[in-house]
């Protein structure tokens, strides 16, 4: 080393240490400028997120609050038997209502000019309700019930802020601007309230004349059913078939065709797994079209990949000297991956797991062509007929509500992305803790 | 017993425990042992030297079917142990290893308590009929890997938390527990100070009261301390096997000369 040293150039040996030469100098900037670009890169991303974050709650928090008329309402026998009989029934209840409404706003306080075509504007669809409460409980009849019953849609807009009075022409048949005037009374008075709209949460799809009324609790119920299908079909599958492939398989040119097609599987665009749904489950072995059960079924074969590609990964990431120390004691083959190696690879197995599974919960495509995006307006009867009976996943009603003209649906669609994302954030949840659970050092 | 000169070592000549029969192993192309025919003895501690990529691991791997793990290696020539082919077709590997023990480079104890990782082979054979015969069988493996004083108290505690040392004499205990015949060992104290290795060494002179120990070793002071056999690899040939005295003092071939004093390796 001395030798060597001797022969190098002088300017290369007496370089003082303090003052950085061109190129050290060059190198420097270098870096600096890669970590700006890193903190850019990074900056630009936070600020979509904010952004995406920001307009999702700002549209759809709106669909969890819904304008109600709140009053005391009676209904005598009299006035039940003569709903009953007559031809349009929630007319009629319709029309008591708005009796009612009338007779409280007239002996109250308020100095209003009553028109009675305002009053019934400004109430939503409650003739429906009402029936059916009074059906179910006959002994409610004759004493004051306190009802919250929906005001119309326009009046809901109104006090969400995405309706004003600008633009109400006199032929409107809707709306007018008077009537605006006397919600703004009425809801001094406390008679109009907004209140939590647990209707959305729990509630079904309702049709484009009812958009207030509509729920999307049948469409959690269709996604989560459908993730219970995945789950329950593709980590079994894949699981195993990593197992396999990783540890048992012989290492030959077959083997090696099947890791490609894997891999090549997990970028196929998802409708075409919809359209191998279509031809396979529905048209060839004639299961129901819109259940759950092919929608799992077709997300099934659309998170497989994903799970075998994560569950491969992880049981590599094994260090092979425990394969060695557990088979030198004596363990067979597969004790060795049961015992030791699929312990120490769960984190990762369940990591993979729960990204297949979200993006299994966010895909619309392949649902469309299996007919999930129907009209569908109640809850299964039972349980296990809610897995091959007509739902929808909470997806595929966003994209319906959004293709609908109301902008109440528009806001319902808003609100159902949220609902949609604390979905995906519970299960992320749920990844976490397990993954805790299950960490270990080796 | 470190002090002693090699030369004053008696050396046990127990009987014949393994034979190697014109022993080949490929990887794939690569010829890796060259026709290798040696007989180990029973309750002794055999040395493999040699420089790296000799071969002298992947002949150690041979005797318990370590190999067969691998797919590119290829294996033809018998190992016999007690006189029974080891290679034959009718052996299941999984019972040979728990009669021919091994421990390797690296300590690899399982993420498992201490308890658990000693316990993992006794359960999987069936050894024991319960839970206070295990106990009794996890400190007696302890013990014989004299680690049993320093661990007795801390038996629930991670085995990937103890020292480099503390490590490897639990794998040692580990493979004794299964009671084997046979203990190999590939460079156990690579991975170890000296302080470690020396106990490690004592160890291994102790456990050649019950079992025949082959240990592979780079280090050539360390095959002298311990062995009394010495077998010296060179280029997937064994060039020389004799009493560790012999080798060291008086070797046969000018390669293992030129090996053990440094002019090759």
């Amino acid at each position: 080393m001395t030798d060597l040293s001797a022969d190098m150039p002088p300017s290369f040996k007496q370089k003082p240490l303090t003052i950085s030469d061109q190129r050290t100098r060059a190198r420097n900037a270098a870096e600096k400028r890669f970590r700006l670009y890193g903190v850019a890169a990074i900056t630009a991303g936070l600020v979509f997120l904010i952004l995406l974050v920001f307009s999702i709650i700002s549209n759809g928090l709106p669909a969890f609050k819904k304008t109600v008329i709140a009053i005391d309402f009676k209904l005598t026998t009299e006035q039940f038997e003569t709903a009953e009989a007559a031809l349009l029934k929630t007319r009629v209840y319709s029309d008591y209502f708005t009796q009612t409404l009338t007779h409280i706003i007239t002996n109250s306080e308020l100095n209003l000019e009553i028109n009675s075509r305002s009053i019934e504007r400004i109430i939503g669809k409650v003739g429906g309700t009402l029936r059916q409460f009074y059906r179910e409980n006959r002994n409610m009849l004759n004493q004051p019930v306190h009802f919250d019953l929906p005001a119309a849609s326009r009046i809901d807009r109104y006090f969400k802020g995405t309706f004003s009075r600008d633009g109400i022409t006199k032929e409107n048949r809707f709306i007018q601007v008077e009537d605006l005037d006397l919600v703004d009374a009425l809801a001094e008075v406390g008679i109009i309230q907004q209140v939590f709209n647990w209707q959305f949460i729990t509630g079904v799809d309702t049709g484009v004349d009812n958009p207030g009324g509509a729920g999307i609790g049948a469409a959690v119920l269709g996604s989560f059913m459908m993730m219970i299908v995945v789950l329950l079909l593709s980590l079994p599958i894949g699981v195993a078939a990593s197992i396999y492939l990783q540890e048992f398989a012989p290492k030959n040119w077959f083997t090696d065709f099947i890791e490609v097609n894997i891999s090549n599987l997990a970028a196929v665009p998802s409708i075409v797994f919809g359209i191998l749904g279509l031809a396979i489950f529905i048209q060839f072995m004639h299961l129901p079209q819109s259940a759950p059960l092919v929608g799992g079924l077709v997300l099934t074969l659309m998170t497989l990949p994903t799970i075998i590609i994560s569950t491969r990964a992880s049981l590599r990431a094994v260090p092979p000297s425990i394969r060695d120390a557990a088979l030198a004691v004596g363990a067979s083959k597969m004790q060795a991956v049961f015992h030791h190696v699929l312990p120490l690879a769960m984190p990762g197995i369940l990591t993979g797991t729960i990204i297949g599974l979200a993006q299994a919960l966010g895909e619309t495509a392949p649902l469309l062509l299996i007919g999930m995006v129907g009209f569908v307006a109640r809850y299964p009867d039972s349980i296990l007929g809610g897995f091959e009976g007509p739902n929808s996943a909470l997806p595929a009603q966003i994209f319906n509500w959004a293709s609908r003209s109301d902008a109440v649906f528009v806001e319902k669609a808003w609100g159902g992305i949220i609902i949609l994302l604390i979905f995906l954030l519970s299960m992320n949840i749920v990844a976490v803790l397990l993954r805790r659970r299950f960490e270990r050092r080796w | 017993m470190y002090d002693i000169p090699p030369s004053t070592r008696s050396v046990v000549n127990g009987n014949c425990k393994i034979s190697a029969r014109k022993v080949d192993v490929y990887y794939g192309d690569n010829h890796a042992i060259k026709n290798v025919s040696a007989d180990i003895a029973d309750k002794t501690v055999t040395a493999f030297i040699g420089p790296s990529g000799c071969g002298k691991s992947t002949f150690l791997r041979c005797i318990n079917r370590m190999n067969d793990t691998i797919d590119s290696a290829y294996m033809k020539g018998e190992i016999l142990l007690d006189g029974q082919n080891i290679y034959d077709s009718s052996i299941d590997p999984v019972q040979l290893r728990a009669r021919v023990g091994m421990v390797f480079q690296k300590p690899n104890p399982f993420p498992k308590s201490i308890y658990d990782n000693v316990a993992y082979g006794p359960k999987i054979h069936g050894m024991v009929r319960n839970k206070s015969e295990l106990d009794d069988l996890v400190e007696q493996a302890l013990r014989r890997g004299a680690i049993w004083d320093e661990l007795k108290d801390r038996l629930n505690e991670s085995g990937t938390g103890l020292s480099g040392g503390q490590q490897q004499r639990l794998c040692i205990a580990r493979a004794v527990a299964t009671e084997p015949e046979v203990l190999l060992m590939d460079e156990p104290c690579s991975a170890l100070d000296p302080i470690a290795t020396a106990q490690i060494e004592e160890l291994i002179d102790e456990l050649r009261q019950n079992y025949s120990v082959i240990i592979v070793t780079h280090s050539m002071q360390q095959a002298a301390r311990v062995s009394q056999k010495t077998a010296f690899f060179h280029l997937g040939s064994l060039v020389e096997y004799n009493d560790t005295v012999q080798i060291f003092t008086n070797p046969q071939d000018s390669r293992t000369e030129s090996y053990i004093t440094g002019r090759i390796g």
